[in-house]
């Protein structure tokens, strides 16, 4: 990059995560659009009267303005720009935003990010605020962001032998990232089968646009063995248990109710 | 296999004693270090009470069995006073909660510790909270709650586990309450961010 780095940045930015630090400060992990991913000090955040505090909850849409640290960046000014108030009415709506966020968080390499990251984000936030369907939202943002950091799964063809498979004599491993033809399968010990209906949804997924990924309907048991796949996927790509993937699915079971927010085209 | 006169690693008492205070929060080398001479050089009755003290503390304290909260004797003290209203159940994120809400001297009813708050990323689930704890104490002892006022704090975490009582709850046939979310005394409305003050609107007072 030619010319020094700026001494002070103003961006954007997603509130990933915040951690403690020492007595009143936070580190804030933020996703910005022209700077990637990166921590920075929220100084005082800890403390009641602390300006920067409510601004910096995770889930939430910033301007900010960063000075450069030696080490970590200081965050001097903070002001809300969108906070999400539908993600934070209902608690799968809630539980799918936490789990957008620490997917991106993991799949994401610090101050190295392509800016379409951001975006994505961003974009789906935004649809579950809007109200567009959680499996729906989910899905199509971590096939997205998968592609994005260099992850993306392969559903046409066997990630062994390369031969086009149909969709219904299709193995797949999450570790290998995608679907095997039966002769690969048998050198994966850990691949296991995949419904013929749950790969079709996730081709079509991977290729069309969201307008017309959101025509295709979900029956719960459908949009359940999705899930099961991305999740597994996600799993096995972040090289770690996520938290608020089980928290998802302790979200939907809580109280013994049936799933409450799913939107038109999804399960009832 | 420690111990031995080189005064190096783990068999010296000071390098242990420095050790052991580097473990406590907040404390890095150079504070644990002054803290291990300062009880060096103290009087060895000062030493003792000191060793006394977080032996007690290790071996008295336990958790009540009916609210969770830190106590000497189970149920504690606040369970078993009874002038207290039981029909009102408060539920807060940790014991330091209780000493806020009390300090109020507004709240009556009975408390319920939660030892933490619903932080998936951090992998803490509901099943490492009391939670299962809370929904036996109301399922099964008929202590006639009410109303379940959740007060866990103002921010994400503390959202997600209010949402997420709120659910496990309700089937209960209770009410469950959250407490008001608006401007903290000596604000500025400038500063204020976009959920706090759509709160604090929606839930304004006549005055």
């Amino acid at each position: 990059m030619p010319g020094r780095a700026p001494r002070v940045i103003r961006t954007e930015a997603v509130v990933l995560r915040h951690r403690r630090l020492g007595e009143a400060d936070r580190i804030v992990t933020l996703l910005t659009p022209g700077h990637g991913k990166r921590d920075a000090v929220a100084k005082g955040a800890l403390r009641p009267r602390s300006r920067l505090a409510g601004p910096l909850e995770p889930l939430s849409l910033v301007e900010l303005v960063l000075a450069r640290g030696r080490t970590l960046d200081i965050i001097t000014q903070a002001e809300s720009r969108q906070s999400f108030p539908q993600l934070h009415a209902g608690l799968e709506r809630l539980a799918a935003a936490l789990y957008l966020l620490e997917l991106t968080d993991r799949l994401t390499v610090e101050q190295q990010e392509p800016d379409a990251v951001f975006e994505l984000l961003l974009e789906a936030l935004g649809r579950l605020e809007r109200g567009d369907g959680l499996h729906l939202v989910s899905r199509t943002f971590e096939l997205a962001l998968l592609e994005a950091a260099g992850f993306r799964p392969e559903w046409e063809r066997c990630v062994a032998c390369a031969r086009s498979l149909a969709a219904d004599e299709a193995a797949w491993s999450a570790l290998a990232g995608g679907v095997l033809c039966r002769p690969c399968a048998a050198g994966h010990p850990e691949a296991g089968p995949l419904d013929g209906r749950a790969l079709r949804v996730l081709r079509a997924y991977q290729q069309s646009p969201y307008e017309e990924a959101a025509r295709i309907r979900l029956d719960p048991d459908l949009a359940a063995r999705l899930e099961q796949v991305m999740h597994a996927l996600a799993r096995a790509t972040a090289e770690r248990d996520l938290g608020s993937a089980r928290f998802v699915a302790a979200a939907r079971t809580a109280g013994g109710l049936p799933a409450a927010e799913a939107a038109p085209g999804e399960a009832p | 296999m420690s111990s031995g006169p080189s005064g190096r690693g783990t068999g010296s008492p000071i390098a242990r004693l420095v050790e052991a205070f580097h473990r406590l929060p907040g404390i890095g080398p150079k504070s644990a270090q002054r803290l291990a001479y300062h009880v060096l050089r103290a009087p060895a009755e000062e030493a003792r009470s000191l060793a006394d003290a977080l032996l007690e503390v290790k071996e008295r304290v336990t958790l009540c069995g009916s609210c969770q909260n830190l106590t000497e004797r189970d149920p504690c003290a606040l369970c078993e006073d009874a002038g207290r209203d039981r029909s009102l159940l408060c539920v807060v994120e940790e014991p330091l909660d209780v000493v806020a809400i009390e300090r109020t001297g507004g709240f009556r009813g009975l408390f319920h510790v939660l030892h933490g708050v619903i932080s998936p990323a951090d992998g803490i689930g509901p099943e490492e909270l009391k939670i299962e704890e809370l929904l036996r104490r109301l399922r099964e002892r008929d202590e006639g709650v009410g109303e379940v006022i959740v007060a866990t704090n103002p921010n994400l975490e503390g959202e997600a586990t209010a949402m997420y009582l709120a659910r496990l709850l309700r089937p209960l046939g209770l009410r469950v309450t959250r407490l008001a979310r608006g401007l903290p005394a000596g604000a500025d409305l400038e500063y204020a961010d976009d959920l706090t003050l759509g709160r604090a609107l929606e839930f304004r007072q006549e005055v």
